[in-house]
Protein backbone atom coordinates (compact mmCIF):
# COMPACT_ATOMS: atom_id res chain seq x y z
CA UNK A 1 0.00 0.00 0.00
CA UNK A 2 1.20 3.38 -0.95
CA UNK A 3 1.57 6.01 1.62
CA UNK A 4 -0.68 8.39 -0.14
CA UNK A 5 -3.53 6.05 0.46
CA UNK A 6 -2.75 5.36 3.54
CA UNK A 7 -2.49 8.99 4.19
CA UNK A 8 -5.95 9.32 2.27
CA UNK A 9 -7.57 6.32 4.52
CA UNK A 10 -6.22 8.15 8.01
CA UNK A 11 -8.11 11.40 6.99
CA UNK A 12 -11.21 9.55 5.75
CA UNK A 13 -11.74 6.98 8.06
CA UNK A 14 -12.53 9.32 11.22
CA UNK A 15 -14.49 11.72 8.58
CA UNK A 16 -16.95 8.48 8.02
CA UNK A 17 -16.62 7.73 11.42
CA UNK A 18 -17.84 11.63 12.16
CA UNK A 19 -21.06 11.39 9.29
CA UNK A 20 -21.96 8.19 10.44
CA UNK A 21 -22.03 9.20 13.93
CA UNK A 22 -24.31 12.18 13.62
CA UNK A 23 -26.82 9.56 12.08
CA UNK A 24 -26.28 7.34 14.67
CA UNK A 25 -27.24 10.45 17.28
CA UNK A 26 -29.95 10.99 15.30
CA UNK A 27 -31.38 7.42 15.75
CA UNK A 28 -30.22 7.58 19.69
CA UNK A 29 -32.80 11.14 19.73
CA UNK A 30 -35.47 9.49 17.56
CA UNK A 31 -35.65 6.55 19.57
CA UNK A 32 -36.51 8.17 22.39
CA UNK A 33 -39.20 10.03 21.10
CA UNK A 34 -40.74 7.36 19.75
CA UNK A 35 -40.61 5.87 23.02
CA UNK A 36 -42.27 8.67 23.99
CA UNK A 37 -45.01 9.52 21.74
CA UNK A 38 -43.22 12.10 20.16
CA UNK A 39 -42.09 13.27 16.92
CA UNK A 40 -38.25 13.75 17.44
CA UNK A 41 -36.15 16.57 16.11
CA UNK A 42 -35.18 16.89 12.20
CA UNK A 43 -32.51 15.39 10.32
CA UNK A 44 -29.76 17.41 10.34
CA UNK A 45 -30.54 18.37 13.67
CA UNK A 46 -26.92 17.03 15.93
CA UNK A 47 -25.29 18.74 13.12
CA UNK A 48 -27.26 22.29 14.22
CA UNK A 49 -26.34 21.87 17.33
CA UNK A 50 -22.52 21.13 16.78
CA UNK A 51 -22.65 24.22 14.69
CA UNK A 52 -24.49 26.22 16.52
CA UNK A 53 -22.06 25.12 19.62
CA UNK A 54 -18.81 26.24 18.14
CA UNK A 55 -20.11 29.57 16.78
CA UNK A 56 -21.19 30.57 20.50
CA UNK A 57 -18.51 32.92 22.24
CA UNK A 58 -17.04 32.86 25.84
CA UNK A 59 -14.42 34.68 27.66
CA UNK A 60 -14.14 32.12 30.59
CA UNK A 61 -11.27 30.18 30.35
CA UNK A 62 -10.53 27.03 33.14
CA UNK A 63 -7.10 26.94 32.28
CA UNK A 64 -5.03 24.97 29.44
CA UNK A 65 -5.68 21.51 30.83
CA UNK A 66 -9.11 22.04 30.28
CA UNK A 67 -8.64 22.54 26.84
CA UNK A 68 -6.37 19.49 26.63
CA UNK A 69 -8.29 17.12 27.98
CA UNK A 70 -11.14 18.09 25.59
CA UNK A 71 -8.65 17.24 22.54
CA UNK A 72 -7.40 14.03 24.32
CA UNK A 73 -11.36 12.91 24.51
CA UNK A 74 -11.36 13.59 20.53
CA UNK A 75 -8.00 13.15 19.74
CA UNK A 76 -8.65 9.63 21.33
CA UNK A 77 -11.49 8.70 19.42
CA UNK A 78 -10.06 9.82 16.14
CA UNK A 79 -6.91 7.24 16.91
CA UNK A 80 -9.46 4.60 17.48
CA UNK A 81 -11.18 5.23 14.31
CA UNK A 82 -7.57 4.80 12.36
CA UNK A 83 -8.07 1.17 13.76
CA UNK A 84 -11.21 0.21 12.89
CA UNK A 85 -11.11 -1.52 9.57
CA UNK A 86 -14.28 -0.58 7.61
CA UNK A 87 -15.60 -2.34 4.38
CA UNK A 88 -12.36 -0.95 1.83
CA UNK A 89 -10.14 0.78 4.20
CA UNK A 90 -7.75 -0.78 6.86
CA UNK A 91 -6.08 2.40 7.71
CA UNK A 92 -3.55 1.08 10.10
CA UNK A 93 -6.11 -1.84 11.87
CA UNK A 94 -3.70 -4.81 10.31
CA UNK A 95 -0.10 -3.13 12.74
CA UNK A 96 -2.36 -1.81 15.33
CA UNK A 97 -4.40 -5.03 16.53
CA UNK A 98 -7.20 -5.25 19.43
CA UNK A 99 -4.89 -4.49 22.02
CA UNK A 100 -4.23 -1.22 21.03
CA UNK A 101 -7.80 -0.43 20.38
CA UNK A 102 -9.09 -1.15 23.92
CA UNK A 103 -6.14 0.81 25.32
CA UNK A 104 -6.74 4.12 22.98
CA UNK A 105 -10.18 3.90 23.85
CA UNK A 106 -9.25 4.76 27.07
CA UNK A 107 -7.50 7.79 26.41
CA UNK A 108 -10.75 9.89 26.02
CA UNK A 109 -11.75 8.84 29.73
CA UNK A 110 -8.51 9.86 31.47
CA UNK A 111 -8.61 13.08 29.19
CA UNK A 112 -12.22 14.13 30.36
CA UNK A 113 -10.79 13.31 33.78
CA UNK A 114 -7.94 15.82 33.75
CA UNK A 115 -10.07 18.58 31.76
CA UNK A 116 -12.81 18.35 34.25
CA UNK A 117 -10.62 18.01 37.19
CA UNK A 118 -8.81 21.92 36.27
CA UNK A 119 -12.74 23.31 36.36
CA UNK A 120 -12.82 22.63 39.86
CA UNK A 121 -16.90 22.60 40.18
CA UNK A 122 -17.32 19.69 42.48
CA UNK A 123 -20.46 18.41 40.24
CA UNK A 124 -18.16 17.90 37.57
CA UNK A 125 -15.46 16.04 40.02
CA UNK A 126 -18.54 13.79 41.65
CA UNK A 127 -19.47 13.35 37.96
CA UNK A 128 -16.14 12.12 36.58
CA UNK A 129 -14.90 10.38 39.75
CA UNK A 130 -18.25 8.44 39.04
CA UNK A 131 -16.78 7.65 35.21
CA UNK A 132 -14.31 6.68 36.25
CA UNK A 133 -15.33 3.81 38.67
CA UNK A 134 -17.90 2.61 35.74
CA UNK A 135 -14.72 2.82 33.63
CA UNK A 136 -13.52 0.26 36.14
CA UNK A 137 -16.97 -1.75 36.08
CA UNK A 138 -17.46 -2.01 32.23
CA UNK A 139 -13.68 -2.94 31.42
CA UNK A 140 -13.78 -6.00 33.08
CA UNK A 141 -16.61 -7.45 31.21
CA UNK A 142 -14.94 -6.16 28.01
CA UNK A 143 -11.28 -7.36 28.50
CA UNK A 144 -12.71 -10.56 29.21
CA UNK A 145 -14.76 -10.47 26.26
CA UNK A 146 -12.03 -9.18 23.79
CA UNK A 147 -9.38 -11.71 25.45
CA UNK A 148 -12.39 -14.47 24.36
CA UNK A 149 -12.61 -13.66 20.95
CA UNK A 150 -8.93 -12.83 20.17
CA UNK A 151 -8.06 -16.47 21.92
CA UNK A 152 -11.09 -18.18 19.30
CA UNK A 153 -9.24 -16.66 16.26
CA UNK A 154 -5.84 -17.10 17.23
CA UNK A 155 -5.36 -13.52 16.53
CA UNK A 156 -5.24 -9.97 17.87
CA UNK A 157 -5.36 -8.64 14.36
CA UNK A 158 -8.82 -6.94 13.56
CA UNK A 159 -8.44 -7.46 9.28
CA UNK A 160 -7.36 -11.06 10.35
CA UNK A 161 -10.48 -11.41 12.57
CA UNK A 162 -12.90 -10.10 10.12
CA UNK A 163 -11.48 -12.18 7.28
CA UNK A 164 -11.59 -15.56 9.29
CA UNK A 165 -15.59 -14.66 9.86
CA UNK A 166 -16.71 -13.64 6.41
CA UNK A 167 -15.15 -16.64 5.07
CA UNK A 168 -17.51 -18.71 6.99
CA UNK A 169 -20.80 -16.94 6.47
CA UNK A 170 -23.19 -16.64 9.18
CA UNK A 171 -22.02 -19.45 10.68
CA UNK A 172 -18.53 -18.35 10.96
CA UNK A 173 -19.43 -15.33 12.75
CA UNK A 174 -18.29 -14.35 16.32
CA UNK A 175 -21.57 -14.19 17.64
CA UNK A 176 -22.57 -17.89 16.44
CA UNK A 177 -19.45 -19.43 17.73
CA UNK A 178 -19.42 -17.17 21.20
CA UNK A 179 -23.29 -16.46 21.62
CA UNK A 180 -21.97 -16.32 25.39
CA UNK A 181 -19.15 -13.87 24.89
CA UNK A 182 -21.74 -11.81 22.65
CA UNK A 183 -24.58 -11.60 25.24
CA UNK A 184 -21.54 -10.33 27.74
CA UNK A 185 -19.89 -8.00 25.26
CA UNK A 186 -23.53 -6.53 24.98
CA UNK A 187 -23.59 -5.84 28.60
CA UNK A 188 -20.02 -4.09 28.11
CA UNK A 189 -21.55 -2.42 25.59
CA UNK A 190 -24.33 -0.55 27.58
CA UNK A 191 -21.94 0.46 29.81
CA UNK A 192 -19.84 1.53 27.78
CA UNK A 193 -22.43 3.81 26.36
CA UNK A 194 -23.22 5.48 29.32
CA UNK A 195 -26.61 4.29 28.98
CA UNK A 196 -29.72 4.33 31.24
CA UNK A 197 -29.15 1.77 33.74
CA UNK A 198 -25.69 3.26 34.07
CA UNK A 199 -25.58 6.35 33.31
CA UNK A 200 -25.53 7.82 37.20
CA UNK A 201 -22.09 9.87 36.28
CA UNK A 202 -24.38 11.88 33.98
CA UNK A 203 -27.51 12.66 36.28
CA UNK A 204 -28.72 15.76 34.99
CA UNK A 205 -31.41 16.34 37.69
CA UNK A 206 -28.59 15.27 40.74
CA UNK A 207 -25.40 16.20 39.32
CA UNK A 208 -26.02 18.21 36.57
CA UNK A 209 -24.64 15.84 33.63
CA UNK A 210 -21.62 15.28 35.90
CA UNK A 211 -18.64 16.03 33.41
CA UNK A 212 -19.82 18.54 31.24
CA UNK A 213 -21.13 21.15 33.86
CA UNK A 214 -18.95 23.60 33.12
CA UNK A 215 -18.42 22.48 29.43
CA UNK A 216 -19.67 25.66 27.42
CA UNK A 217 -19.88 27.12 23.92
CA UNK A 218 -16.74 24.90 22.11
CA UNK A 219 -16.26 22.21 24.68
CA UNK A 220 -19.55 21.23 24.81
CA UNK A 221 -19.37 21.21 20.93
CA UNK A 222 -16.55 18.98 21.58
CA UNK A 223 -18.18 16.50 23.46
CA UNK A 224 -21.11 16.27 21.03
CA UNK A 225 -18.20 15.42 18.71
CA UNK A 226 -16.49 13.09 21.23
CA UNK A 227 -20.38 11.14 21.22
CA UNK A 228 -20.53 10.90 17.76
CA UNK A 229 -17.31 9.03 17.71
CA UNK A 230 -18.07 7.12 20.93
CA UNK A 231 -21.32 5.55 19.27
CA UNK A 232 -19.56 4.79 16.04
CA UNK A 233 -16.20 3.44 17.51
CA UNK A 234 -18.29 0.97 19.83
CA UNK A 235 -20.82 -0.02 17.38
CA UNK A 236 -18.19 -0.99 14.75
CA UNK A 237 -16.23 -2.35 17.37
CA UNK A 238 -18.63 -4.79 18.29
CA UNK A 239 -19.81 -5.68 14.41
CA UNK A 240 -16.10 -6.32 13.96
CA UNK A 241 -15.60 -9.06 17.03
CA UNK A 242 -19.28 -10.48 16.51
CA UNK A 243 -21.33 -9.59 13.62
CA UNK A 244 -18.67 -10.83 10.49
CA UNK A 245 -17.51 -7.09 9.82
CA UNK A 246 -18.71 -5.21 6.95
CA UNK A 247 -18.90 -7.24 3.22
CA UNK A 248 -19.62 -3.83 1.71
CA UNK A 249 -20.82 -0.58 3.55
CA UNK A 250 -24.48 -1.44 3.35
CA UNK A 251 -24.76 -4.10 5.32
CA UNK A 252 -21.58 -2.94 7.49
CA UNK A 253 -23.70 0.42 8.24
CA UNK A 254 -27.07 -1.87 9.05
CA UNK A 255 -25.46 -4.01 11.22
CA UNK A 256 -23.47 -1.00 12.85
CA UNK A 257 -26.89 0.67 13.46
CA UNK A 258 -28.58 -2.25 14.61
CA UNK A 259 -26.40 -3.01 17.18
CA UNK A 260 -26.21 0.59 18.37
CA UNK A 261 -29.89 0.83 18.49
CA UNK A 262 -29.92 -1.81 20.98
CA UNK A 263 -28.26 0.08 23.79
CA UNK A 264 -30.94 2.80 22.96
CA UNK A 265 -34.07 0.96 22.89
CA UNK A 266 -32.80 -0.71 26.46
CA UNK A 267 -31.73 2.37 28.20
CA UNK A 268 -35.23 4.74 27.59
CA UNK A 269 -36.85 1.96 29.61
CA UNK A 270 -35.16 1.57 32.26
CA UNK A 271 -34.03 4.42 35.48
CA UNK A 272 -30.37 3.80 36.63
CA UNK A 273 -28.30 2.04 38.81
CA UNK A 274 -26.14 3.61 41.89
CA UNK A 275 -22.32 3.01 41.19
CA UNK A 276 -21.77 0.36 43.69
CA UNK A 277 -24.95 -1.27 42.42
CA UNK A 278 -23.52 -0.90 38.84
CA UNK A 279 -20.25 -2.12 40.03
CA UNK A 280 -21.73 -5.19 41.66
CA UNK A 281 -24.13 -5.66 38.15
CA UNK A 282 -21.31 -5.28 36.00
CA UNK A 283 -18.96 -7.91 38.45
CA UNK A 284 -21.08 -10.53 38.38
CA UNK A 285 -23.42 -10.85 35.52
CA UNK A 286 -21.77 -10.27 32.35
CA UNK A 287 -17.92 -11.51 33.72
CA UNK A 288 -19.91 -14.47 34.91
CA UNK A 289 -21.55 -15.10 31.87
CA UNK A 290 -17.77 -13.95 29.75
CA UNK A 291 -16.00 -16.57 31.55
CA UNK A 292 -18.33 -19.04 31.03
CA UNK A 293 -18.37 -18.09 27.29
CA UNK A 294 -14.69 -17.99 28.02
CA UNK A 295 -14.52 -21.85 29.42
CA UNK A 296 -16.36 -23.14 26.31
CA UNK A 297 -13.79 -20.94 23.58
CA UNK A 298 -10.81 -22.61 25.45
CA UNK A 299 -11.96 -26.40 25.96
CA UNK B 1 -38.12 58.44 43.99
CA UNK B 2 -37.04 59.04 40.39
CA UNK B 3 -39.20 57.12 37.81
CA UNK B 4 -37.00 54.50 35.83
CA UNK B 5 -39.36 55.28 33.08
CA UNK B 6 -38.39 58.76 32.32
CA UNK B 7 -34.79 58.00 32.22
CA UNK B 8 -33.28 59.04 29.01
CA UNK B 9 -31.54 55.78 27.51
CA UNK B 10 -29.09 56.21 24.36
CA UNK B 11 -29.54 53.27 21.85
CA UNK B 12 -26.49 52.74 19.71
CA UNK B 13 -26.61 51.52 16.21
CA UNK B 14 -24.56 48.42 15.87
CA UNK B 15 -21.00 48.94 14.14
CA UNK B 16 -20.59 46.65 11.03
CA UNK B 17 -16.90 45.62 11.26
CA UNK B 18 -15.41 45.04 8.49
CA UNK B 19 -14.66 41.58 7.26
CA UNK B 20 -12.05 40.06 5.35
CA UNK B 21 -13.04 36.79 4.36
CA UNK B 22 -14.91 36.55 1.36
CA UNK B 23 -17.45 34.27 2.40
CA UNK B 24 -17.99 35.64 6.45
CA UNK B 25 -21.66 36.66 5.15
CA UNK B 26 -22.04 33.05 4.40
CA UNK B 27 -20.78 31.49 7.09
CA UNK B 28 -22.75 34.04 9.26
CA UNK B 29 -25.58 33.09 7.39
CA UNK B 30 -24.60 29.13 8.47
CA UNK B 31 -24.33 30.11 12.30
CA UNK B 32 -27.16 32.23 12.75
CA UNK B 33 -29.80 29.62 11.10
CA UNK B 34 -28.23 26.94 13.27
CA UNK B 35 -28.47 29.23 16.55
CA UNK B 36 -32.09 29.52 15.11
CA UNK B 37 -32.49 25.50 14.79
CA UNK B 38 -30.95 24.73 17.47
CA UNK B 39 -32.00 26.82 21.24
CA UNK B 40 -31.45 24.87 24.60
CA UNK B 41 -33.14 26.55 27.15
CA UNK B 42 -31.90 26.55 31.02
CA UNK B 43 -34.30 24.40 32.97
CA UNK B 44 -34.74 27.26 35.87
CA UNK B 45 -38.08 28.27 35.63
CA UNK B 46 -39.28 31.06 38.44
CA UNK B 47 -43.39 31.16 39.09
CA UNK B 48 -46.34 29.69 37.74
CA UNK B 49 -45.65 29.70 34.14
CA UNK B 50 -43.12 26.72 34.61
CA UNK B 51 -46.20 24.20 34.51
CA UNK B 52 -46.71 25.24 30.86
CA UNK B 53 -43.50 24.12 29.89
CA UNK B 54 -43.75 20.40 30.65
CA UNK B 55 -46.90 19.99 28.43
CA UNK B 56 -45.02 22.28 25.69
CA UNK B 57 -41.65 19.93 26.01
CA UNK B 58 -43.34 16.22 25.96
CA UNK B 59 -45.59 14.26 23.50
CA UNK B 60 -48.60 16.82 22.94
CA UNK B 61 -46.41 19.31 21.43
CA UNK B 62 -43.09 18.10 21.22
CA UNK B 63 -40.37 21.33 21.71
CA UNK B 64 -37.77 18.87 20.27
CA UNK B 65 -39.28 18.92 16.33
CA UNK B 66 -37.89 22.27 16.53
CA UNK B 67 -34.52 21.76 18.00
CA UNK B 68 -35.80 23.41 21.75
CA UNK B 69 -33.77 20.90 24.37
CA UNK B 70 -33.99 21.24 27.65
CA UNK B 71 -30.15 21.81 29.70
CA UNK B 72 -29.13 22.11 33.45
CA UNK B 73 -26.43 24.33 33.79
CA UNK B 74 -26.03 28.26 32.32
CA UNK B 75 -22.73 27.10 30.86
CA UNK B 76 -24.71 25.26 28.25
CA UNK B 77 -28.27 27.33 27.42
CA UNK B 78 -28.97 29.80 25.32
CA UNK B 79 -32.38 30.68 26.38
CA UNK B 80 -33.11 31.77 30.06
CA UNK B 81 -37.11 31.19 30.46
CA UNK B 82 -37.96 33.72 33.03
CA UNK B 83 -42.05 31.82 33.45
CA UNK B 84 -43.75 34.38 35.51
CA UNK B 85 -43.36 36.51 38.72
CA UNK B 86 -39.68 37.50 39.94
CA UNK B 87 -38.91 38.31 43.50
CA UNK B 88 -36.61 40.46 44.48
CA UNK B 89 -34.88 37.64 46.20
CA UNK B 90 -35.23 35.80 42.68
CA UNK B 91 -34.05 37.77 40.48
CA UNK B 92 -30.64 38.29 41.97
CA UNK B 93 -30.15 34.68 41.15
CA UNK B 94 -31.40 35.17 37.81
CA UNK B 95 -29.44 37.96 37.03
CA UNK B 96 -26.42 35.50 37.94
CA UNK B 97 -27.96 32.94 36.05
CA UNK B 98 -27.93 35.35 33.54
CA UNK B 99 -24.28 36.35 33.33
CA UNK B 100 -22.78 33.00 33.37
CA UNK B 101 -23.85 32.22 30.22
CA UNK B 102 -22.01 32.10 27.42
CA UNK B 103 -23.10 34.40 24.31
CA UNK B 104 -25.08 34.58 22.48
CA UNK B 105 -27.82 34.38 25.13
CA UNK B 106 -31.41 35.37 24.82
CA UNK B 107 -34.19 35.98 27.53
CA UNK B 108 -37.46 35.06 27.19
CA UNK B 109 -40.45 36.58 29.72
CA UNK B 110 -43.45 34.37 30.01
CA UNK B 111 -46.43 35.74 32.05
CA UNK B 112 -47.79 38.96 31.96
CA UNK B 113 -46.09 39.02 35.38
CA UNK B 114 -42.62 39.68 33.86
CA UNK B 115 -44.35 42.55 31.63
CA UNK B 116 -45.65 44.80 34.04
CA UNK B 117 -45.91 42.48 37.57
CA UNK B 118 -49.06 41.19 36.59
CA UNK B 119 -51.13 40.79 39.48
CA UNK B 120 -48.23 41.27 41.93
CA UNK B 121 -48.40 45.05 40.84
CA UNK B 122 -48.87 46.30 44.34
CA UNK B 123 -46.32 43.84 45.96
CA UNK B 124 -43.26 45.09 47.54
CA UNK B 125 -40.90 42.56 46.81
CA UNK B 126 -41.64 41.49 43.57
CA UNK B 127 -39.73 42.93 40.43
CA UNK B 128 -42.54 44.32 38.25
CA UNK B 129 -40.92 45.15 34.75
CA UNK B 130 -38.20 42.57 33.78
CA UNK B 131 -36.66 44.47 30.82
CA UNK B 132 -35.19 47.22 33.24
CA UNK B 133 -32.58 44.50 34.80
CA UNK B 134 -32.14 42.05 31.68
CA UNK B 135 -32.52 42.57 28.32
CA UNK B 136 -35.68 40.64 27.13
CA UNK B 137 -35.68 39.20 23.96
CA UNK B 138 -39.13 38.29 23.40
CA UNK B 139 -42.27 38.67 25.96
CA UNK B 140 -45.07 35.85 25.91
CA UNK B 141 -47.91 37.49 27.18
CA UNK B 142 -50.89 35.60 29.34
CA UNK B 143 -51.63 34.64 32.61
CA UNK B 144 -50.77 31.46 31.93
CA UNK B 145 -49.84 31.61 28.42
CA UNK B 146 -51.08 28.14 26.72
CA UNK B 147 -48.34 25.70 25.38
CA UNK B 148 -49.55 26.83 21.90
CA UNK B 149 -48.67 30.57 22.84
CA UNK B 150 -45.14 29.57 24.12
CA UNK B 151 -44.35 27.25 20.84
CA UNK B 152 -45.56 30.15 18.77
CA UNK B 153 -43.54 32.73 20.73
CA UNK B 154 -40.31 30.46 20.35
CA UNK B 155 -40.73 30.37 16.90
CA UNK B 156 -41.23 34.12 16.89
CA UNK B 157 -37.39 33.96 18.47
CA UNK B 158 -36.29 31.56 15.57
CA UNK B 159 -37.14 33.96 12.89
CA UNK B 160 -35.72 37.06 15.02
CA UNK B 161 -32.31 35.15 15.83
CA UNK B 162 -32.07 34.05 12.09
CA UNK B 163 -32.53 37.76 10.82
CA UNK B 164 -30.11 38.74 13.47
CA UNK B 165 -32.77 41.06 15.05
CA UNK B 166 -32.64 39.16 19.08
CA UNK B 167 -29.44 40.37 19.85
CA UNK B 168 -30.31 41.65 23.52
CA UNK B 169 -27.13 40.40 24.79
CA UNK B 170 -25.27 42.99 23.15
CA UNK B 171 -27.49 46.02 24.55
CA UNK B 172 -26.71 44.35 28.23
CA UNK B 173 -22.97 44.89 27.25
CA UNK B 174 -23.65 48.20 25.47
CA UNK B 175 -25.76 49.78 28.15
CA UNK B 176 -24.60 47.78 31.24
CA UNK B 177 -24.69 51.28 33.30
CA UNK B 178 -28.45 51.35 33.06
CA UNK B 179 -28.80 47.92 33.95
CA UNK B 180 -26.59 47.80 36.99
CA UNK B 181 -27.74 51.45 38.05
CA UNK B 182 -31.35 49.59 37.99
CA UNK B 183 -30.46 46.53 39.78
CA UNK B 184 -28.31 48.42 42.43
CA UNK B 185 -31.83 50.31 42.98
CA UNK B 186 -33.39 46.91 43.71
CA UNK B 187 -30.62 45.28 45.85
CA UNK B 188 -28.68 48.05 47.26
CA UNK B 189 -25.02 49.58 46.28
CA UNK B 190 -23.12 46.77 47.32
CA UNK B 191 -24.47 44.41 44.78
CA UNK B 192 -22.36 42.75 42.95
CA UNK B 193 -21.62 39.59 40.77
CA UNK B 194 -18.93 37.40 39.88
CA UNK B 195 -19.36 38.05 36.32
CA UNK B 196 -16.94 40.48 34.65
CA UNK B 197 -19.24 42.29 32.72
CA UNK B 198 -17.14 45.23 31.66
CA UNK B 199 -14.37 42.99 30.83
CA UNK B 200 -16.57 40.59 28.78
CA UNK B 201 -17.75 43.79 26.78
CA UNK B 202 -14.46 44.81 25.93
CA UNK B 203 -13.00 41.09 24.67
CA UNK B 204 -16.23 40.97 22.49
CA UNK B 205 -15.44 44.72 21.26
CA UNK B 206 -19.25 45.20 22.48
CA UNK B 207 -18.01 48.68 24.96
CA UNK B 208 -20.05 51.58 24.72
CA UNK B 209 -20.49 54.89 26.00
CA UNK B 210 -23.33 53.43 28.24
CA UNK B 211 -20.72 50.60 29.24
CA UNK B 212 -19.37 52.60 32.13
CA UNK B 213 -20.79 55.10 34.03
CA UNK B 214 -21.66 56.85 37.63
CA UNK B 215 -23.51 52.85 38.83
CA UNK B 216 -20.24 50.78 36.95
CA UNK B 217 -18.05 53.29 39.02
CA UNK B 218 -20.12 52.88 42.22
CA UNK B 219 -19.48 48.94 41.71
CA UNK B 220 -16.27 49.29 41.45
CA UNK B 221 -15.98 51.12 44.87
CA UNK B 222 -17.74 48.25 46.64
CA UNK B 223 -16.53 44.95 45.05
CA UNK B 224 -15.13 42.72 46.93
CA UNK B 225 -12.47 40.80 45.40
CA UNK B 226 -13.36 36.90 44.54
CA UNK B 227 -11.55 34.80 46.70
CA UNK B 228 -11.07 31.35 45.83
CA UNK B 229 -12.85 28.88 48.11
CA UNK B 230 -10.51 26.84 50.45
CA UNK B 231 -11.50 23.97 52.78
CA UNK B 232 -8.86 22.84 54.89
CA UNK B 233 -8.94 19.39 56.08
CA UNK B 234 -7.46 19.20 59.96
CA UNK B 235 -6.24 15.32 60.86
CA UNK B 236 -6.31 14.51 64.24
CA UNK B 237 -7.13 16.69 66.73
CA UNK B 238 -10.65 17.76 65.72
CA UNK B 239 -12.06 14.65 65.82
CA UNK B 240 -12.08 14.59 69.66
CA UNK B 241 -14.53 17.95 69.66
CA UNK B 242 -17.01 16.12 67.99
CA UNK B 243 -17.19 13.92 70.74
CA UNK B 244 -19.60 11.07 71.23
CA UNK B 245 -19.83 9.63 67.66
CA UNK B 246 -16.46 8.66 67.87
CA UNK B 247 -16.54 6.92 71.15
Amino acid sequence: MSIQILLMELVLMPLVAFVVGLFLVLMLRRIGAKLQRRVGPPMMQPLYDIVKLYGKKTQISHGWMHDIGIIMAVGGYVAAETLLPVPGMDGIADKGGLVTLVYVMMIPSLGLALGVGQCANPNGSIGIARALTAMLAYDVPFVIVVFGVAWYFGTTNLVDIIAIQQAGGVAGWGATAMPLLAIAGLFALQGMLGKQPFEIYIAPAEIATGPMVEMSGKYLGGLFVMQCFQLYTAGVLYVSLFLGGGENWLFFLLKVFVVVAIPMTVAFLFPRYKTEQMIRLMWKWPVMIGLLGLAFVMH
Amino acid sequence: MKNMKEIDIPIEASVEQSRTNPLARVFDELVRFCRSRSMFMLHYCTGCGAIELPPAMTSRFDMERLGIQPMVTPRQADILLITGYVSIKTLKRVILTYEQMGSPKYVIGICSCTVNGGMYWQSYATAKQLDQYLPVDLYIAGCMPRPEAVLEGMRKLMDRIRSGEADGWKDYYRRYDWYLGNQQHLFGDDWQTPADVIGEASHYDLAGSGTEGEHTHLLQQCQKPLEPQQTFFQIGGSLEVKGESHE
